[in-house]
Order: C-alpha cells, then structure tokens, then sequence
C-alpha cells in the first residue's frame, strides 16, 4: 500500500475546481514532446515542391539538378507515386450523386491549386532538402484557373474540367417534406415583413500555433507515424484505407501537438507523402512546414455566400426562413470538406420559434486551397447569418433588437423542445442568460449614450451589438451520423486501469491538443474513484495504447468522451465490489461505494472499509481473491450519445466608430454563456476568451486574399492579419446553468462558442453605430477603409472587395510614405516618366 | 497578379533612330538592368532577367516576339513569357511600344500588361510599381546613352 487518501469527505470536491491545467509547464516551456523535436538514427528530411500556379497541366519535371544537389536521397514526383498513393479520403459524401475529382497527395498531370504537391526531395538536412526542392524544375501549360465563388457556380471556367461543371452536390432540408414544419414559401407569401439579405462567409486560415509536421519510422515490424494531427485514430484508418496498408501494420501517435482549430482534422497529403517517401527509402523521414506552407496549403475554412429570406408577422413574430448557400470547397474535398456546411442546416433556426425552414446548399469547386472544418465548423456561418438578419428585422420593424429576439426565442419553460429542423434542444434559459448579460453591459445606459451621440453628432458613434446563439455540441449521436451519409460513428471509448500501487492510468480516444484533457479527465476520474488528482494519469494519441478512439473535434471530448471515462470508472467500482464484499465479508447489495471507499450499508459511520488503491492490489497479487473472479479492476467503455448537447450564451458588444476614418475600437464586450455544468472553470474560461478572440477577428481582422491568378497574397502574417492580446480588450465573462440531460455530468461543450457567438455581435455593433448613414451591411473583415466607405458611400462602398494589392507600402502619391529613392530617374535629365497602375 | 503599367518618356533623338535602336532586340534587352539576351532574331529573343522584388529575387527565364510590328508607324506590341527559376512562378508581358516625335525628340509611350503568379506576386506587389519605375529610369538612361554616344 502506498498513499493514503486522507482528503475530506466530499462528493464532488474535484469537478468545478479552477485547477491549474497538470500539462502547462511542458507545453509552455517547450520541454516536452512535439513532432518536429523528434530525432531517429538515420531520419532523411523532406521539402515540397509546390505549385505556384493555381490551375495547370504538368507538362514536365526534371528533377536531375535536384538529385545532384548535395545531400539529397530522393526525389519523387506524382507519376513516380500515381499507383501507390491513393486518393486522399473525404469521409462525407453529402449526397449519392457528389461529383469530385480524385484527390492525389503529389499531382500526376494537372494541379488545380496553387500550394499543391508536385514533387518531394529527401535530404539528410532539411535545409539541403529545401534547396534542392529549388532545383526542381517544373513546366507547366496553364489552364484557366476558377478562382470567384459565383462564378465558379456559373460555370464560367472549370476547376475540374474532367467533372464538367464545378458544382459537387446540393443539399436540401425542407421542413415542409420532413414533416418538421411548414412550407416556407406559404410563410413568404403570407409574411407582412420579408427581409431579404446576402451575406459573405469571408475565408479564413485556421492558424494555429503549432505548424504541422509528420514523421514516419519504417524500420520497425510497424509503420510508426508522429503527427501533428487532431485525429490519430481516423488517420491510422484513412492510412490504411488509402495506402491499402495493414490497419495493423500502421502505429499513429499524435504527441504533443500545439493547437488545431479544425486545422488538424484532416488526412494530409503530406502525411501520405512521408510515409510513401520512408517506405521508398527504408529510413524514417521528417517534414514540418514552414508557416508560408502552413498559411498557403493547410485547409482554410467559412467561404460561403449565405442568402437569407426571413418572413414575420407585423408584430415581430416570425414565420419562416429559407437559406440558400453556396460553399466554396476550394479545390478537392477534405476529410469532411462537403460537410462542414451542412452542419450548419441545423443552426439558422437557432433559438427561434420558426414554423417553416427551408435549407439548401450547393458545394462548388475553385482553383483555391481547398477548405474544411475551422472553429465552429457550419455553425458560426449559420450563428453569423442568423443573428444578423434578427439585427435587420429589428430595424424593418423600427423596434429594439433584444425585443424582437425575446418575442421569438424558445421559453425556458419550453425545454424540451422540437425545432423546425427535427432536433431535440434538451434544456436552456435564454431569458436568464440575456438577463444577466444585460446586466452585465449596463445596456439601457449604452441605448441612451448612442441616443446622446447621435443626437449630438459625436464624431465618434456607438453601436451595439447582440447575439443570443446556440449551437450543437457533442458530435455525435452515431444514428444521427449515419442519416446524413458521414463515414464514421459519433461514439468515443475510454479505458481506466487501476495500477498495483493505487495509482489510475486513465486511457482516452479524446486526442487533445490543448484543451486541458489531462486535468479534466483527472479530475472528473478522482471524483469518480475518490482517488487524488495527482493519482490520475492520463494517455491519449497514440494508437498502440489508445488503440480506439474518434479524437477532438466539434465541442465532443467532455461531453462523449468524458462520459466514456465515467462509464469505464464505474465499471472499475463494479469489478472490484464482489472483492470488497469478500473482504469485508458482506453481501455486495449491502455494499456502498463513497469516496474511494466501499462500506458496508449500515454499519456505522467508523467503519474502516476498504479503499480501491488496497483492492488494487489485492488484485495485482491475486493471492486471495473470491472464487472465479477475473484478476483485474481495469475496466473500458465506449460511448455513444443519444443526442447532441446545446450551449448558449447572451454575447453583447460595443464598438465605437470614428466616423471621420472608419476606425473602429471596442467599447465592450460581454458575455454569458450557459454550458451546462463545468468541471473546471479555469479551462472554460480560456476556451471562452481564445473563441472570442477568433471570432472578433473574422469580424474584424482576417482574411485570406487571392489575387487574380490564384495567388494566395495573404500568406504571411505580415497579411494574414492574426489578432495578438495588444488588439483585444479585457472580455466580461459569465455563466448561467442549465445542465445537460444527454450526460452524467451535464456539460454541454465549450471549445467553439466564442468563435461561433461572437462574431455577429461585432457585426451588429459596427453597424448598429452607422446605421444612420444608409449602410445595412458590410463585408468582413470590416476594416477601417470598408467603413469609411460606408459612411461616405452608403452601401456601395461597404461591400468593395479587399484590394488584392492591400499592401501598398510605398504606394506613389499616398501620405505618410517613405519615398524609396529617386523615382527612378537617375540623372537623365531630359526624360520624364508617369507610372500608373491599374 | 494582373497589372497593367504605363510609363512615358523622351529621348533627344529622331524617332527613326530611336525605333531602329528600340526594335534591336540584342541592344534592347542589354539595356534593361539585369537582363542578358541569350540569342535574338528580328522576330524573337531568348534570354534571363533578373529582378529584386522586395524580399524576393527572381530570375525569369524565357522567350519574347513581336507579335505586331509596324515600322512606318513606330508601333510595335512585344509579347514575353518567363518561367521563374527556382519554383518561383511565371510572369509574362505584354509591351506596347509607341513612338511619337516631340519637338527635337521623341516621345515614346510604353504600355505593359503583365501577369505574375507565385512569391513575386505574394511579397511584390506592394512594391512592383516602385521596382518597374526604377529598371524603366535605368533602361531609359542606357538607350539615351546608346542614342547619343
């Protein structure tokens, strides 16, 4: 016997503690495991050859000079690797008759994005590999390259010419034909209000802070991949599934890895290609990306044109909403590319009371970087399109915003309740949420300093912005996966194994990349087993001791996984009480489990009992155990929910507008979220404001720019214009609870909902403070040019196009630029010259 | 990345001299800095130029022709394609070239359409305007040289 727990009595005294997060000092330190630390006896590093046109026919590679060059290996092109790498996997076909092209990790003949894969170069130092991969020489025939949402959809170049148009699939939920609803175009016609609007999903880069990296080690009886992946377990199968590889023969492990986003929820072609390359050469093989690789070819996210038809009584009640969308999937289909729309069919309702939905997607190929799942993932373009159309309903009517969404939001009463779309909202207050967030902001005193401002002309305007969300979490029940043609199950499984010293390893299917899964875990465990959280270890993200798991994505590792944890533990206590019962001799119906101790009912309060660390044991030795019973406590589960789980929040903003530049500050920010019970507010607190961040800057700050021929021009950070802490302002936090009934612990997720609430309520609030001006919508990112514009042009100049050539830094005839140098003319005195540039 | 560059200026020279040097695609491509024209016909060159674009250098690889020359007129469209070395993309040109007198001189009008994919397009594009008035001041002064010399 080793510790003793000696802690108080409590039964829940671990879940809902502020618990500093266990793997914090490693991760922040950076003394801990990340891919590209690894280094193995012989290891060969990889470079990409990439495209750098977005649409074109491969007409010839020579790659002699790259061979020659010093240090290099190998050099393998698509046609050396065509009848060995498959097609990269797209594990959602939205519909029977989804079109696609094959979707080759190197490019054989044609490359349809600038990014794409057209060779690899094997050194034995990454930097010879990267000037090597220089060396390679490339021709290409160009082709005409789709790069314009709509005009993709109107065929007027095609991304893929061998699939004949560009649209892949149309997906449509009618609540009329489900039997869900009403029709929506009886709403329509009979509506005293329609509002009609269109709104841009603009594209984003998930950005995160680790850039991917794999590493494959062939030399073992298995194949050993490291990666910086959010999905070990779905990559360890699409491996074997695409490479036509043992499942068996095939170890993934997912180390450490810096943060996803959704980023990481893919199969790459740079896994598949380092581990071709390692099997072609017989030596284990590293690639990491730089961050331009990272910005130009990781998959981007949102890309979405939404139109939105609203219909509502005179009196602000509202009748029905139809939503047609059209996706960009960029150039091929990802893991669950076609998807992530869809996902969002299921979130334009929202929290309203709609009598008829209509939804209806068309994917479309470009010649771009194709997209996939992003922080959020389908809802927040749904939560975005939503809350500002209950914005521009508000204003139809002349009447206050918050109104108009109370009059329609489902009561608390309500609960549970059926939506328009078939899903079941299980439990929720949004008065109580809306009430304290109000609050909170002090919102009357804000409505009367706008009333003030504009009344006085302030120079400065004041906007405020709503939005009162709710998303889905959880994914997924499997059933409900299945219906919707998803490849896979929504379940997760756990193991606990109660180890001879009292110690718990805890095994989970729950990749995490900085979530905080080990404190979580351990703490919901110690509470569980009433043993220490320092006793609770937790493995994940290696398939060889995790060997079964669906990993981290959609707001699912606490409300599924965490579940499967919970099952496994209670299956320990089950296994190890005919033994209590044997050693305390008495019936096991007359056994109680608390706090990690079994006791016999009835006996008094100072009994000893036996404790699960001396079961444990007990077990180990198995010197003396009850007849037949197994020698092991350890115990697995696996989970599959019966439904999703529902988060809210009331998120609330202010943002001041200088109208004479377009710049805009935010005032305030405020938010209360109910996501159920939590079981460690520190790490909720963090999901919440690192989501809100991310949200604010689709509203705000990001996007990814490409210019005419299909060159991403925001492919740095100095473009790509990622918010850091000295662009934000302290966040007003807060919650209310309405648990889950879908889990033991009632906890809804938490991972997306500041991404997904937030950005609206920025939105809202620049327009809110300009509204005055004619402007009733403005593209994002909404940039201090974009509403200037507005203010100056009305609506026309709020919907111009970022300038490919945004960074004009030494742009001729501007202010406040540093003039390089003579223009140019270097003493020839009798010539003059006149630039301009279209 | 499509732009479409303009660009003015005059020499102290008859317009006959001035279209004979400026349809001499050896002497040309000699005079624009960075470039070396590898061989040249009357119809078309092969060569290399090398230009700095912000951050990045590159070094395009290609081929041009007249695809419309009119020497009465002094009119000449020049079209050029290059690949760039080291995986950096293409670029490729269009060159209007019009000859007008002016007082002693000549006056020549030089429009360039030019489309440019990869790095160069991603990091040069804030300062491709700056870069283009820079090599034309230099490739000017080189020709006057040549004119007057």
């Amino acid at each position: 016997m080793t510790a003793v727990d000696d802690r108080p009595a409590e039964a829940t005294h671990e879940v809902g503690r502020d618990r500093r997060r266990k793997e914090d000092q490693r991760l922040i330190t950076g003394r801990t495991r990340w891919t590209d630390n690894m280094q193995l006896q012989g290891m060969l590093h990889l470079a990409m050859v990439r495209s750098p046109v977005a649409h074109a026919r491969i007409t010839g590679i020579d790659t002699t000079a790259a061979r020659e060059s010093t240090g290099v290996i190998a050099v393998l092109t698509g046609q050396d690797v065509k009848d060995l790498q498959g097609s990269l996997p797209c594990a959602w076909p939205i519909t029977e008759d989804q079109k696609a092209p094959p979707h080759p990790a190197i490019a054989v003949d044609r490359v349809a994005f600038s990014g794409e894969v057209v060779a690899v170069v094997a050194a034995r130092t990454a930097a010879a590999a990267r000037d090597a991969a220089e060396l390679v020489d490339v021709d290409y025939e160009d082709l005409p390259a789709v790069l314009e949402l709509k005009a993709a959809a109107a065929d007027e170049a095609l991304a893929h010419p061998d699939l004949g148009t560009n649209r892949s699939a149309t997906w449509i939920f009618d609540s009329a034909e489900a039997g869900t609803g009403g029709s929506v175009d009886e709403a329509i016609r009979d509506a005293d209000v329609v509002v009609e609007r269109e709104f841009r999903q603009q594209r984003l880069i998930p950005a995160f802070m680790e850039p991917r990296s794999t590493v494959v080690d062939p030399t073992g009886e298995q194949f050993v991949m490291w990666s910086a992946t959010q999905v070990p377990h779905i990559l360890r199968l699409m491996l074997a599934m695409t490479l036509g590889v043992d499942e068996s023969k095939v170890r993934v492990v997912a180390p450490d890895v810096g943060g996803g986003f959704g980023g990481k929820l893919q199969v790459t072609p740079e896994e598949i290609i380092t581990f071709l390359v390692a099997r072609h050469t017989g030596r284990p093989c590293k690639w990491t990306e730089t961050r331009s690789e990272s910005l130009l070819s990781a998959h981007h996210g949102r890309d979405q044109w939404q139109k939105l038809t609203l219909a509502a009584k005179q009196d602000g009640t509202v009748t029905g909403l139809k939503v047609e969308l059209l996706a960009d999937m960029g150039a091929y289909l990802g893991l669950v590319t076609p998807g992530v729309p869809i996902l969002g069919a299921f979130m334009f309702n929202s929290i309203y009371k709609f009598p008829a939905y209509h939804f209806a997607c068309t994917n479309v190929f470009t010649n771009k970087t194709w997209t996939d799942a992003y922080r959020g993932a389908g809802r927040p373009e749904a939560t975005f399109a939503i809350e500002r159309m209950m914005d521009e309903l508000a204003v139809e009517l002349g009447r206050d915003p918050m109104e108009v969404r109370e009059q329609n939001w489902i009561t608390h009463e309500e609960f549970p309740f059926t939506t328009v779309c078939g899903l079941e909202y299980d439990s929720g207050n949004y008065e109580a949420a809306t009430e304290r967030a109000k609050e909170l902001f002090g919102y009357a005193e804000l409505r009367a300093e706008q009333q003030r401002r504009r009344e006085s002309g302030d120079r400065v305007q004041l906007g405020l912005g709503i939005s009162t969300f709710t998303e889905m979490c959880g994914l997924a029940p499997s059933r409900v996966l299945g219906s919707l043609n998803y490849g896979a199950g929504g379940w997760e499984h756990a193991s606990v194994r109660m180890l001879p010293t009292g110690k718990v390893e805890v095994i989970t299917g729950s990749s995490a990349h900085g979530q905080g899964h080990e404190t979580a875990w351990s703490q919901i465990v110690a509470d569980q087993l009433g043993v220490p959280f320092e006793d609770v270890e937790v493995l994940h993200g290696d398939t060889q001791i995790s060997h079964k798991g669906l990993d981290t994505y959609g707001s699912r590792s606490l409300v599924v996984g965490g579940q499967a944890v919970i099952n496994a533990a209670k299956k320990v206590i089950e296994k190890a009480k005919p033994l209590a019962a044997y050693q305390l001799e008495a019936n096991v119906d007359d056994l109680e489990f608390t706090d990690g101790k079994f006791t016999v009912k009835g006996a008094g309060a100072d009994q000893e009992g036996v404790g699960l660390a001396g079961l444990a044991l007990a077990v180990f030795a198995a010197h003396d155990l009850p007849d037949g019973m197994e020698p092991s406590l350890d115990a697995d589960a696996t989970f599959d929910p019966v439904n999703f789980s529902f988060p809210h929040g009331t998120h609330l903003c202010a943002m001041e507008v200088d109208t004479e530049t377009g710049a805009s500050r935010m005032r305030s920010y405020v938010c209360v979220d109910d996501i159920g019970n939590v079981v460690n507010p520190l790490i909720v607190e963090g999901q919440v404001h690192g989501g809100l961040v991310q949200g604010i800057a689709q509203a705000l700050w990001e996007e990814a720019v490409y210019d005419d021929q299909g060159t991403l021009v925001s492919g740095s950070f100095v473009d790509y214009t990622l918010p850091t802490t000295a662009d934000t302002i302290s966040f007003v936090t807060d919650r209310t609870t309405s648990p889950s009934t879908s889990n033991d612990l009632g906890v809804k997720g938490v991972g997306e909902a500041g991404c997904i609430a937030s950005t609206p309520a920025v939105v809202n609030a620049v327009l809110d403070a300009i509204r005055q001006y004619g402007v009733d919508d403005i593209l994002m990112p909404c940039t201090p040019e974009r509403v200037w514009r507005a203010i100056q042009h009305g609506q026309a100049g709020a919907s111009r196009p970022t300038a490919e050539d945004a960074a004009g830094h030494f742009a001729e005839g501007e202010p406040n630029q540093d003039p390089p140098g003579p223009a140019g003319v270097t003493g020839a005195t009798t010539t003059t010259q006149e630039g301009g540039q279209a | 990345m499509a732009m479409e560059l303009h660009h003015t200026f005059t020499v102290a020279a008859t317009p006959e001299d001035t279209w004979a040097l400026l349809t001499d695609l050896e002497q040309v491509g000699g005079c624009f800095p960075g470039a070396t024209v590898t061989s040249a016909t009357d119809e078309e060159f092969t060569g290399n130029v090398k230009v700095k674009l912000g951050p990045i250098g590159v070094t395009y690889q290609g081929e041009g022709r007249f695809v419309e020359r009119d020497d009465e007129a002094h009119r000449a469209v020049i079209e050029g394609l290059g690949k760039g070395l080291r995986g950096l993309g293409n670029a490729s040109a269009k060159v209007t070239l019009q000859l007008k007198p002016e007082g002693e001189g000549t006056k020549a009008d030089v429009t360039t359409s030019m489309n440019i994919t990869g790095k160069p397009a991603q990091f040069g594009r804030g300062v491709m305007q700056t870069v283009s008035d820079k090599l034309l001041g230099q490739f000017v002064e080189c020709i006057e040289g040549k004119l007057t010399g």
